[in-house]
């Protein structure tokens, strides 16, 4: 039953990667589709759209931070693996899933928003921070469940 | 999904940038030859050309690679095609001329076209029709037929024109995009619309009213046919009752301002793709606002060739996208 314990907490851990990273890929993914668009017509537009591209990439390393710290504290890294009860596991599962759920969903929507960033650069590029800031807006959400995320995993009782 | 078009969006976008604002028509307006223009046009980031032929011809070539740019960037072109419907049933009728009156056809024919233009000629004298686009084949046959039989130009053109009509409004509503609903239905209502308001003046049949008018959901076929038998005061009237009281008022009194407000119309409607970030609708407003501008290009080069007051010019010239 123990082992079923650790099963659970590394599960917890393989979602928080791997969701939030799918979110981050889909969204990193739609703003370089746009901005090779702009870049197709004025590349000298490259640089502006780059940072707009680089935003939802944030959820895959929140993702992986949280991937980490859980590993990390149910001793698959470093000290070998800790002897956790099914319970334990399962809180360890759950406090990934506010990262991995949301992760995914606020990579998606961050994507779409620096996308549509991206169209405010092409068209008015002195506007371009406004599409920075309208987009850095969803990210709130990631480091909300980021932060949720961290301190269920730190507060676990081993 | 809408985000396919996300380069294509950004893409466009970027273009927009170049596309001509109203100080520069302001200045071309204000300018003393075609020279001049040519000049306010290469400070805009376009080809230098002075002679008037050979500047329409290059507005005509910067459409066409508009065209295809959008059509090659686009993932579902086959929306997008519907934007060129009106020119490639309007490229039949001319093939269709051309036929009968033994002349070159090419000439005539409006670019760009899905069309393969210089097979067109070919493809309707040998009666190849299966080898047109499917929503065109029966409108050939049928305007083929009409035109040897009786000769009847207008008649053909009706046919002709009414299909094009009929085949925008069906390509949008089984590929439901709203966009294209709105345009098919705009392009129809000012099309029903001349249509009626020349017939009854010309006091035509209702068996040629059944047959040049198309109808939308917009403006009913039969209450214009009606309207139109009774004559241009009754249609007048009529169509002041409708949310197109403004284009009534203008057709009675000059159809050059007709034109421009079911232009300007075009582009109020793909003024509200300016709110997409992503869809079709930013692409076929981009095109529907470059044509617009050719066509504004066109008006100031003829009008200024031909010495026309700078207040006509102005009074001519089509509502800006940007």
């Amino acid at each position: 039953m123990n082992s079923l314990g650790l099963a659970f907490a590394v599960f917890g851990a393989v979602c928080a990667a791997l969701f939030a990273g799918i979110g981050s890929a889909k969204g990193v993914g739609l703003v370089g589709e746009a901005a090779a668009g702009v870049v197709s017509v004025d590349p000298s537009k490259f640089s502006k759209v780059l940072i707009l591209q680089l935003l939802p990439g944030t959820q895959g390393l929140y993702g992986l931070l949280t991937a980490i710290l859980m590993m990390s504290r149910i001793g698959i890294i470093g000290s070998g693996a800790a002897d956790l009860t099914l319970t334990q596991g399962l809180m360890f599962f759950a406090a990934a899933l506010p990262i991995a759920i949301v992760g995914l969903f606020s990579g998606i929507a961050q994507g779409r928003a620096a996308a549509a960033g991206v169209g405010i650069t092409a068209k008015k590029p002195d506007q371009n921070g406004k599409g920075i800031i309208m987009a850095a807006m969803v990210e709130t959400y990631a480091i909300l469940a980021l932060l949720v995320s961290i301190l269920l995993i730190y507060n676990i009782q081993l | 999904m809408t985000t396919e078009y996300a380069s294509a969006v950004a893409a466009v976008r970027a273009m927009e940038s170049s596309l001509l604002v109203q100080s520069d028509i302001e200045r071309m307006t204000a300018a003393g030859s075609i020279e001049e223009i040519s000049d306010i046009l290469v400070s805009c980031s376009r080809s230098a050309v002075s002679d008037k032929d050979k500047l329409i011809t290059a507005l005509e070539t910067e459409l066409d690679q508009v065209w295809s740019f959008l059509h090659d960037y686009a993932p579902n072109h086959k929306t997008l095609e519907i934007l060129l419907y009106r020119n490639n049933f309007h490229n039949l009728k001319a093939t269709l001329k051309a036929l009968i009156m033994n002349t070159d056809a090419k000439r005539l024919f409006i670019r760009p076209s899905t069309l393969d233009l210089d097979a067109l000629p070919e493809i309707v004298a040998s009666k190849q029709y299966d080898v047109l686009p499917v929503y065109m084949r029966e409108t050939a046959q049928e305007a083929y037929g009409i035109l040897t039989r009786t000769l009847d130009g207008q008649l053909t053109d009706a046919v002709i024109d009414r299909a094009a009509l009929e085949a925008m409004q069906n390509e949008a509503n089984r590929l439901k995009s709203g966009f294209m609903q709105k345009y098919a239905q705009l392009t129809t209502v000012c099309a029903d619309i001349q249509t009626a308001y020349r017939c009854s003046q010309m006091q035509k049949s209702e068996s040629f009213l059944e047959t040049a008018i198309c109808g939308s959901p917009e403006l009913d076929k039969n209450s214009l046919i009606r309207e139109a038998l009774k004559g241009t005061d009754a249609l007048l009237s009529w169509l002041e009752g409708t949310s197109y009281n403004e284009a009534a008022e203008l057709i009675s009194s000059s159809s050059a301002q007709f034109e421009k407000w079911c232009d300007d119309a075009l582009i109020a409607l793909a003024e509200e793709a300016k709110l997409k970030a992503f869809g079709i609708e930013p692409l076929a407003a981009y095109y529907i606002a470059k044509e617009m501008e050719i066509k504004n290009l066109r008006i100031l080069i003829v009008c200024k060739s031909c010495g026309t007051s700078r207040e006509t010019i102005i009074e001519r010239m089509r509502r800006l996208y940007v």
